[in-house]
């Protein structure tokens, strides 16, 4: 019994100590490293004296998170009065119930992110009209659809993304295919169906001995299949997100040829004779598990697997390019590419604090310091003009940086499909489909009579 | 003789074997934990060293998690949250056992209701009114750990205390204690097992939980462990090398804790107790 | 024992006061939210009555389905787990080198949540089983996951055994309670290790039962980390288990009013199913 009190007042006083240290942590650490902190802490005391700005940033990626708080470390020391706290939710799904929760916290961010339009519709009480911003002028045509509601401009595009079949050069040369004549969809199945050959008679194993099949499919991923995929067949049939949105019903005019690029990858994976099996491929067996170890020659992704590629295998990352994703009888040679998020700011934060958090916002994009950031550090491809001389490093953003200046895209309609249908429906009918639960024609039945009802 | 010696020989193995099968998951943990992003991709179930081996990750690890500081708001917040349940939790459960009304039967099944409760229905409500009371700090967070935790350390407490002699207390009452003194003099010394069963329950759920500390100290100064943790894992690229790393690091405090509290359990303390 | 309800509020009140304001409030506003047409953003949302619970009854065969799998996956894991996690309190609770070393190992799977776990477990289902499946020709073990029946069946797995480590420390406090003295007489009496364990061990232990079975049972249909991180309700949204459907509900189709719904009659329906448990379980307990 006294043994007991005695541990637990120690325990106590241990406790009331490091209290003590963690309530000084308050001012103490306010970055991800150490040593800067320190200097910091100073330097904020003195700023407190003046008129300072908090802004806060409550945003979802953590692959720019440390590079955005030095980013703002940066502004903050032009700028002088202005403090930038930075949230970042790890984790990678669940940005909108965090969004949420945050909101309901009654400690609402000044800025956030907002996708399509969904969900600039969902949070329209919240966000401020940016109309009058200087960078409205500097962007890209089309990038700013997803976020204008009449006529008048809501978010900011954090980047452009863009995606289609990304391919190991080195097995396709190694194999004696010329990338260069594949330019529609024949040509697609012809070269898949010469290195599938080559594959399996072994002919490259000495150089690439892990390799087995030329495509992997993620089938688990309903928003590769049900989102991504079918945005190359709907791309050509509504000419934007909005369109999209605002369409009560779909043709699905360009379903065969949907069937023919999912049933192309099915069927040349290491799954082709079990495809139900493809229903367990998770991104990571696809990606770090299949391309970036050279255990497949193709995949369907976007630009943004290159950080993870290249902490794999930095010569397999620099030697991806990325091939159109053929919809027979309609554009056949070109990727979609959009604006997978973007930024807007708190209508009801403060007059000050939404000053401060434009002129970051703007500072971020548009001055050169920002613009540095933006391409070298977030590895962004931004849909703005003035990047001329600041083009992207890595081979997959200089691939979806070639094709949008040749013109070759097609928009990122998905962004307007209703709530969920793309995963929830689509992606779940494609799994049944693969499983041979249904055939394609009630595939195609289901989704159809699924968007309508959800309109 | 011999075949008791016998029947613990394979009672020993059959132990062993049990004990290899659940600790395959954790082997996959710690061999790869030394790998590189590559080796692990490569070959899973392989053992670490060849040309993927590395001691980077944890050194890696430790910097990324802010170890020093991550491990005090950790250490911090569990242990805090854990001394709060027992002490409130324990003195509730005794006084809902030996209170036989109807409220106090009510409130039982309250605490035991509670318990079915999926976070997520609660999750925006709750930071709603935690905002509302601006609590939404470390001291707030133990408050919601006690809330959330009153439900099972109750229920355990309860289970055991019925197990306990009314006896004993009548005794002591007799001898002239009042109802605090029999509770921390009599009741609580002989809850040891059950205190340290809700302890290590409660320790180990706390110290690894991510959502409660993302919705409500979400604030690099109050960071916990499995805050930092999720850093590793982002959109598209998940950095498993170093999270399987950070991990171990993450689970050697809790397991020093739990060996060490295990010795604590005592047999036959009621044994003894009923024979004075 | 004195019935002064002044020291009733001392002892039962403060944890009150944080169940209180954490958990029960928050139900009520989310019941509140139940009859609305809610979508989590701001705190005004239209009153619609009962057509979510309708809906809910009429429309939605999702989460009925959801229903039934869970049921019926937390009648067969409360069983394995109970049976797991009392054998191996039995098990380390005997004279044997190595117990303490033991009792931590089965509890480390604890250890191990969220990502990481769905991570090591889909090798384990997905590449190790095919690898052992494919070397010894048993065609059963490859493919996991990508059926209904082996992701119920990796679930189960999963939850067996993360969970039993957990029982095993619960059981192995009320065994540890159990005077050695009854025990010793019982086998001066004749009787062996099976009728001690029938009539004075698992009697005795019986409030343990209570506890093991209750929170495998609740913690069985509340499942959500691993049932997300492993199946992800795949495929084809046949292992959805009713906490994912419910938070599917919430964050991806933004119908926080409707997954309000759907918790109010989960929690219910549960509800009725373990306090029964409780209840018939208390029954049978030993007040000494």
């Amino acid at each position: 019994m006294k043994y007991k009190k005695s541990l637990v007042f120690s325990l106590i006083t241990v406790l009331l100590f490091s209290l003590f240290l963690t309530g000084c942590g308050e001012k103490e650490v306010n970055q991800t490293d150490g040593p800067t902190a320190q200097k910091e802490t100073q330097k904020t005391e003195k700023e407190d004296k003046k008129e300072t700005v908090e802004v806060d940033i409550f945003q979802f990626k953590v692959e720019v998170a440390k590079a955005l708080e030095e980013a703002a470390k940066v502004y903050e020391e032009e700028k002088g009065n202005v403090k930038i706290n930075i949230q970042t939710v790890g984790g990678g799904d669940d940005y909108g119930a965090a969004l949420r929760a945050k909101f309901q916290s009654r400690q609402e961010p000044d800025i956030f992110n907002v996708g399509g339009p969904q969900d600039v519709e969902d949070w329209m009480d919240t966000l401020e009209d940016l109309s009058d911003q200087p960078w409205v002028d500097l962007a890209l045509p089309g990038m700013l659809s997803g976020a204008t509601v009449d006529g008048k401009v809501y978010a900011l595009p954090f980047n452009v993304e863009g995606y289609g079949f990304i391919y190991n050069k080195r097995i396709f040369k190694d194999a004696g295919i010329d990338v260069s004549q594949i330019k529609d969809f024949a040509s697609l199945e012809k070269a898949v169906q010469e290195l599938d050959g080559k594959i399996k008679a072994g002919d490259l194993k000495d150089k690439y001995p892990l390799l087995e099949a030329v495509f992997e499919m993620p089938a688990k991923e309903r928003w590769v299949t049900g989102l991504h995929a079918s945005n190359a067949a709907l791309s050509q049939e509504f000419d934007s997100s909005i369109a999209a949105y605002e369409a009560k019903e779909i043709d699905f005019k360009y379903a065969d040829a949907y069937k023919a690029i999912i049933d192309l990858q099915a069927n040349y994976s290491a799954n082709s004779e079990t495809k139900d099996r493809l229903v367990a491929v998770d991104y990571a067996t696809q990606v770090d598990e299949g391309l970036a170890i050279e255990r497949v020659a193709m995949i369907q992704q976007g630009n943004w697997i290159y950080g993870g590629v290249y902490d794999i295998d930095p010569e397999v990352a620099d030697n991806l390019d990325i091939l159109p994703m053929p919809i027979q009888g309609g554009k056949e040679d070109c990727i979609p590419v959009g604006v997978p998020m973007h930024w807007s700011i708190n209508t009801k934060s403060t007059p000050e604090k939404k000053e401060a958090a434009k002129d970051f916002l703007n500072w971020l994009y548009t001055s050169e310091t920002g613009k540095d950031f933006v391409v070298n550090q977030f590895f962004f491809i931004p849909p703005f003009e003035g990047y001329e001389d600041l083009q992207p490093k890595d081979s997959l953003g200089k691939a979806v940086k070639r094709y949008s200046e040749e013109g070759k895209t097609t928009p990122w309609v998905f962004m307007g499909y209703p709530t969920a249908w793309g995963e929830d429906v689509l992606g779940v009918e494609i799994q049944k489909y693969l499983a041979e639960k249904v055939t394609w024609e009630e595939l195609v039945e289901e989704v159809k009579t699924k968007w309508t009802e959800s309109r | 003789m011999w075949k008791k010696k016998i029947k613990k020989i394979v009672l020993f193995i059959f132990s062993i074997l049990l004990a290899v099968l659940f600790l395959s998951p954790l082997y996959i943990v710690f061999t790869n934990s030394f790998k590189t992003q590559k080796g692990i991709f490569m070959n899973v179930l392989s053992l670490p060293f060849g040309p993927f081996f590395t001691l980077e990750n944890y050194k890696e690890a430790f910097i990324q998690l802010n170890f020093i500081h991550s491990f005090k708001n950790s250490l911090f917040i569990t242990i805090f949250s854990t001394v709060f349940i027992i002490i409130f939790a324990s003195m509730a459960a005794w006084m809902l056992v030996r209170t036989k009304t109807l409220y106090s039967q009510f409130i039982f099944f309250l605490f035991a209701a509670s318990m079915l409760i999926p976070f997520q229905s609660v999750m925006l409500p709750l930071i709603n009114v935690m905002g509302w009371l601006k609590m939404l700090h470390p001291v707030g967070l133990i408050f919601i750990y006690v809330g959330f935790g009153s439900s099972l350390s109750i229920i355990l407490y309860h289970g055991f205390i019925k197990g306990i002699p009314k006896a004993l207390e009548e005794a002591a009452i007799i001898d002239g204690c009042n109802t605090f003194q029999v509770f921390w003099k009599i009741i609580f010394p002989l809850l040891k097992p059950t205190t340290v069963t809700v302890s290590i329950l409660n320790t180990m759920w706390i110290w690894n939980d991510f959502l409660l500390p993302q919705l409500v100290i979400n604030k690099p100064q109050w960071h916990t462990i499995p805050l930092r943790m999720f850093y590793f894992f982002g959109q598209y690229s998940k950095k498993w090398n170093l999270a399987l790393a950070g991990l171990v690091i993450a689970m050697i405090p809790i397991v020093i804790f739990y060996l060490s509290a295990q010795k604590h359990i005592i047999k036959g303390v009621t044994d003894g107790s009923i024979k004075s | 024992m004195k019935k002064n309800k002044g020291w009733f509020i001392l002892f039962v009140g403060p944890i009150l006061l944080a169940f209180l304001v954490v958990q029960i409030i928050p139900i009520f506003i989310g019941m509140y939210y139940s009859f609305t047409d809610w979508d989590g953003i701001g705190n005004q949302a239209n009153w619609v009555g009962l057509q979510n619970y309708i809906e809910i009854f009429t429309q939605d065969e999702g989460f009925l389905h959801a229903f039934a799998f869970t049921t019926i996956f937390a009648i067969v894991s409360v069983f394995i787990i109970n049976i797991i996690g009392f054998g191996l309190a039995l098990l380390v609770t005997k004279e044997m080198k190595g117990n303490n070393f033991l009792r931590g190992i089965f509890f480390m799977p604890n250890l191990i949540g969220g990502l990481i776990l769905g991570f090591i477990w889909q090798f384990i289902f997905i590449k190790a089983f095919d690898w052992i499946g494919a070397q010894l020709g048993v065609s059963a073990l490859q493919g996991w996951l990508s059926t209904t029946m082996t992701g119920f069946w990796g679930l189960v797995i999963l939850m067996s055994w993360q969970l039993s480590g957990y029982m095993m420390v619960i059981y192995i406090s009320a065994l540890q309670g159990i005077p050695e003295s009854l025990k010793e007489a019982a086998a001066i009496d004749g009787a062996n290790y099976l009728q001690r364990l029938r009539h004075i061990i698992i009697p005795l232990v019986a409030p343990a039962f209570t506890v093991g079975i209750f929170l495998s049972l609740s913690n069985a249909f509340k499942l959500f980390d691993q049932n997300l991180a492993l199946t992800n309700g795949g495929p084809y949204n046949s292992t959805q288990m009713l906490a994912l459907n419910i938070y599917s509900t919430a964050f991806t189709y933004n119908k926080l009013g409707l997954a309000q719904a759907k918790a109010v009659i989960f929690l219910f329906t549960v509800a009725i199913i373990t306090l029964t448990q409780l209840y018939y379980n208390k029954k049978k307990e030993v007040e000494m």
